[in-house]
C-alpha cells in the first residue's frame, strides 16, 4: 500500500550572524548550510492500517507527510503510495488521497462551510447521490449541522478542525494523512475527532496517518507508530513493545510537610533497590521518585513513604511520549530491530 | 467530453470567486471609487495640457480623444488587472501554496477561474457604465455617434487577450516568491515600470518614435495599449490583425514561461514553518 524507502530531504538555510549588522552582511553576501530534515527513514504500511508518527518539534514528521502527499519533492529516495509515486503524477495522485494539516485550513476562509464542500465536490467529482450519503455519515460523527451555513472565519477552533476533517474525508479516499489533527482541541473535540476517524477507518478500511503529540490519540487510533527524531527513525512497532521497553518508569512525587523529613527517607536501602531500577530528587520539601513498576510497586513506594514521613501532596506521573521519546534519545538506542 | 469535464471542475471556482467578491461590499465600492478618483485626477491634469497648448491637438490626440484614452485605459487595466503575483506570492510565504497542492486541480486554472468570478463582478458593475459614459461624452463633443459596433467587438477580443496576458505575467512572477520569499518591493517595482511601459501613465504615441516602436513590440503594450488603440479606432484593419497577432505570441509565451518557472519552483519548494 504504502512503501517509503530511505527518503531523504535536505534544505539549505540562510546563516545569519545577529543583529542589524549580521542582516545586513547577509543581505549582500548569504552564506547557507545545509539541514537535513529527514535523513534516510524507511517503513512500510499495509493497507486498512492507522500508524502513528510520533516524535519532538522539528524531528521532521510534518517534513515527511509533505512528501507523501507529493507537495515537496524528496532529495533522495522513494515512496510509492497505491502505486503512485506522489511528485510525478500528482493531480491523479491526490484523488485518492484526504490529508488534514492541524495548523492550516483547506477551507475556503470567506465563504459560508457548505460552500466549501459544494466546490470540493465538484474539484473531486464526487457523483450527487454518493456525496448526499457522504455528507450524512460525516454530519452524524462530526456534527457539522450547527455551523454549516456560517462562513468559515467565524468558526472556533474545534469547529474549525471538524469541518477540516471532513472537508477530507468528502471523496472517500484511500488514504487519511493528518498532520498534528487534535492540536489545540478541547477534550470534547478530541474524542469526536478520534471517533469519526476510528469509524472511518473501521467502515470504509481507510488507511491512516498521523502524526500527534498526544499520547492518547495514538493509543486509542494507532496500530503502530513510528518513532522519528532528528529526521531519523528511532522507533517502528506495537506501542505496547515502546511501553514495555520504555514505559514502565513511574514518576512519583511527594510534597512533605517539614522539610527536615527528607533525611529519613532511604529508598534504596530500605526497599532494596539498586541504582538502576530508582532514581531520587530532592527539590525544597518535595520528593520525586523515579522507579521500575516492574521491579517495585507503586504501593510499595506509597506506603515506604507514608510510614516514614507526613505528606501534603501526591502526585503519580506516567510516562508521557516526551519523555519516552526524551529517554529513547539520551540512550542513543534504535530498537528497529526488537 | 473532456471540455465538459473540466469546466465541471472549475466552474465552481468562478463560483467562489464571484461570492468573494461581494463578500466585502465596502472595500469594494471604496476601491472603485479610489480608481474613478485617480482617473478623473489624470483627467483635469491632461486638461491643464490642453488648455495651456495652442494648438487644437496635441502629438495628434484631441482633448476628445485623451478624455476617451483616460477613461478607456482606465477600464482596460481595471478588467485586465491580475492579482495573481500577489496572491501567489502570500501563498508561498506562508505556505499555504501546500493546501492547492493536495487538490487535484491545475495551480494556474483555480487561480484563473477565481479571478474570473471576480472580473464577472467588475464587468457587471463598471463596464456598461463607464463604456455608456465615454460614447455619451463623444455624441455630446462632436454631435454624432461615434460608437462602431465592429471596434468594439474586437476591443473585447483583445481585451480577453489582454487579460490573459496580465494573469500569465503576473502568475510568472508571483512564482519569484518560491526564489526570494518574500515579493512585496518586486511587486511594486513591477506595477510601476508596467503602467509606464504599457501606455497607462502616458499614450506611447507621445514617446521618441523609437522608444515607442521597441515597447510597442513588448508585451507590455499588449496589456493595456492595444485594446485602446482598437477602441479608439486608430489602427486601420492590417494593423489590428498584426497587433493581436502580436497579443497571442505573447500570450503563449506567457503560458510557456510560467509553466517552465513553475516545474523548476516546485522542486525548490521548502516548507516554511515545519
Amino acid at each position: 500500500m504504502i512503501y517509503v524507502n530511505d527518503l531523504r530531504k535536505e534544505f539549505k538555510k540562510a546563516i545569519k550572524e545577529p543583529g542589524l549588522k549580521g542582516s545586513v552582511k547577509a543581505l549582500f553576501s548569504p552564506k547557507n548550510e545545509i539541514v537535513k530534515a529527514v535523513d534516510g527513514i524507511s517503513f512500510h504500511v499495509p493497507k486498512g492500517e492507522m500508524l502513528g508518527f510520533i516524535g519532538p518539534n522539528g524531528a521532521g514528521k510534518s517534513t515527511v507527510i509533505k512528501m507523501l502527499t507529493g507537495i515537496l519533492t524528496p532529495t533522495s529516495g522513494t515512496c510509492e503510495i497505491n502505486g503512485f509515486i506522489p511528485q510525478k503524477d500528482r493531480q491523479r495522485y491526490v484523488k485518492e488521497i484526504g490529508v488534514v494539516f492541524g495548523q492550516r485550513t483547506q477551507l475556503w476562509w470567506d465563504l459560508a462551510l457548505r460552500e466549501t464542500y459544494a466546490v470540493l465536490k465538484e474539484i473531486y467529482d464526487v457523483p450527487d447521490k454518493e456525496y448526499k450519503k457522504r455528507m450524512e455519515f460525516l454530519n452524524e460523527v462530526l456534527e457539522l449541522d450547527e455551523f454549516i451555513s456560517s462562513p468559515v472565519r467565524t468558526l472556533s477552533l474545534g469547529q474549525r478542525m471538524r469541518a477540516d476533517i471532513a472537508a477530507s474525508l468528502l471523496h472517500n479516499p484511500k488514504v487519511l494523512f493528518l498532520d498534528e489533527p487534535t492540536i489545540g482541541l478541547d477534550v470534547v473535540v478530541k474524542d469526536n475527532i478520534r471517533n469519526a476517524i476510528q469509524k472511518i477507518n473501521a467502515e470504509e478500511g481507510t488507511t491512516v496517518i498521523l502524526t500527534t503529540h498526544d499520547l492518547a490519540d495514538i493509543e486509542l487510533l494507532c496500530d503502530r507508530i513510528v518513532m522519528i527524531d532528528k529526521g531519523k527513525k528511532v522507533f517502528d512497532g506495537q506501542l505496547n513493545d515502546l511501553r514495555h521497553e520504555f514505559g514502565q518508569m513511574r514518576d512519583l512525587q511527594f510534597e512533605l510537610i517539614s522539610k527536615s523529613d527528607i533525611s529519613k527517607l532511604n529508598y534504596k536501602a530500605d526497599l532494596k533497590l539498586s541504582d538502576e531500577d530508582v532514581k531520587i530528587e530532592n527539590e525544597k520539601s518535595s520528593v520525586s521518585v523515579r522507579f521500575d513498576s516492574e521491579k517495585v510497586s507503586v504501593e510499595d513506594i506509597l506506603s515506604y513513604t507514608l510510614s516514614k514521613v507526613h505528606v501534603k501532596d501526591i502526585n503519580l506521573k506516567d510516562a508521557d511520549i516526551e519523555e519516552i521519546i526524551r529517554r529513547l534519545y539520551r540512550q542513543e538506542v534504535s530498537i528497529d530491530e526488537v | 467530453m473532456k471540455f465538459k469535464k473540466f469546466i465541471r471542475t472549475y466552474k465552481p471556482f468562478t463560483r467562489a470567486g464571484m461570492l468573494e467578491s461581494v463578500q466585502y461590499r465596502a472595500n469594494f465600492f471604496c476601491f472603485l471609487i479610489g480608481e474613478i478618483m485617480s482617473c478623473f485626477i489624470m483627467f483635469f491634469v491632461w486638461k491643464a495640457v490642453f488648455l495651456s497648448s495652442d494648438s487644437e491637438t496635441f502629438m495628434g490626440f484631441t482633448m476628445e480623444d485623451m478624455v476617451v484614452y483616460l477613461f478607456i485605459t482606465f477600464l482596460t487595466g481595471y478588467l485586465t488587472y491580475s492579482d495573481g503575483t500577489y496572491a501567489i506570492a502570500m501563498e508561498i510565504r506562508d505556505g499555504s501554496i501546500a493546501m492547492r497542492m493536495i487538490k487535484p486541480c491545475s495551480f494556474d486554472m483555480c487561480f484563473l477561474f477565481q479571478e474570473l468570478g471576480n472580473k464577472i463582478i467588475n464587468v457587471l458593475f463598471i463596464f456598461a457604465p463607464l463604456v455608456l459614459g465615454v460614447e455619451a461624452y463623444r455624441w455630446a463633443i462632436t454631435g454624432e455617434c461615434q460608437f462602431q459596433i465592429q471596434h468594439f467587438l474586437l476591443y473585447v477580443i483583445s481585451l480577453v487577450l489582454a487579460y490573459l496576458i496580465s494573469f500569465y505575467f503576473n502568475v510568472s512572477y508571483g512564482f519569484m516568491a518560491f526564489y526570494l520569499k518574500n515579493l512585496w518591493g518586486a511587486d511594486i517595482l513591477k506595477e510601476v515600470i508596467i503602467n509606464f511601459l504599457s501606455g497607462a501613465t502616458i499614450p506611447l504615441a507621445f514617446m521618441p518614435e523609437i522608444l515607442a516602436d521597441v515597447l510597442g513590440f513588448l508585451p507590455f503594450s499588449s496589456l493595456s495599449y492595444t485594446p485602446v488603440m482598437i477602441y479608439m479606432g486608430m489602427y486601420s484593419g492590417m494593423e489590428i490583425l498584426s497587433r493581436i497577432l502580436m497579443q497571442i505570441f505573447w500570450l503563449c509565451f506567457m503560458v510557456v514561461l510560467s509553466k517552465i518557472i513553475w516545474n523548476h519552483a516546485v522542486k525548490r519548494l521548502c516548507s516554511q514553518e515545519g
